[in-house]
């Protein structure tokens, strides 16, 4: 009889820490300005390189070996949130000439995609080139890739 | 000596690829930020002791708010009860609300 009493009272035990779990949860600031969580340290998950981009940004036709006249695009995932965030993008050449720089600011709301792209009316010199990718002045992904001759 | 050394650069083995017609750009999925300098407004609506306002930025929750408010992100529900007439929905507030900061 004591036995069978003693288990309702742990089922509602369970079931008041398992709401109180919950209420925790919705508490600790799962509003946002989009409904997703709130600011979130912001990271570089992926940089890929390619020849033509979609309009979520990502690389339709990937490759790391480039024609002379093509544009070089390179799409930075990010995730994370924050008011605001700075991506540059530099592109150097095998001398350690820098090609191009250029910084993007956004306010990224999880996962995000930023695209630069870099072209060369005159067509590229052959050779290798690298692209570094700063999140925040921060260094956090290096890309290696080649111009062939056409 | 060499056309580098007469313009004051470095010697170098092969000649110095031109990158002067480079052209370049970006563009994104994410938000720009609001304001170029995207600071947070505080700027109270009265005298100390009356509610505040509070203009949301990109990235912003209420418990980011509230944590800015009150040092205490939990109490995100304050604002929100506050802002019943905007804030249907505490998990979606946009960029440019202006928001009642009830005093803390």
């Amino acid at each position: 009889m004591r036995q069978s009493r003693r288990i309702p009272v742990l089922g509602c035990l369970a079931l008041l820490v398992m709401t109180a779990a919950c209420q925790s949860n919705r508490d600790s600031g799962t509003t946002g300005t989009t409904g997703t969580t709130g600011s979130t340290a912001v990271r570089v998950t992926d940089v890929t390189l390619g020849r033509s981009i979609g309009g979520d940004k990502t690389i339709t036709d990937r490759t790391d070996t480039f024609r002379a006249n093509d544009t070089i695009y390179a799409s930075v995932a990010t995730d994370g949130s924050a008011n605001t965030t700075t991506l540059r993008a530099r592109w150097t050449f095998e001398d350690g000439q820098v090609v191009d720089e250029s910084t993007r600011t956004i306010a990224p709301n999880n996962r995000e995609r930023t695209e630069f792209h870099i072209s060369k009316p005159g067509g590229w010199p052959t050779g290798k080139y690298k692209l570094e990718v700063f999140l925040d002045n921060q260094s956090v992904e290096t890309k290696n890739f080649e111009i062939r001759g056409s | 000596m060499g056309i580098f050394d007469k313009l004051g650069g470095k010697k170098d083995e092969r000649p110095r690829a031109d990158f002067s017609d480079v052209q370049s750009g970006s563009s994104t999925t994410a938000a720009e930020p609001s304001v170029p300098a995207p600071r947070p407004d505080f700027e109270p609506t009265g005298t100390a002791g009356q509610d505040q306002t509070y203009t949301v930025v990109a990235g912003d929750s209420l418990s980011k708010i509230a944590k800015r408010y009150y040092d205490d992100a939990n109490q995100w529900h304050r604002i929100h009860e506050a802002n019943r007439d905007q804030i249907t929905n505490p998990d979606l507030i946009h960029p440019g609300q202006r928001l009642r900061i009830p005093r803390a």
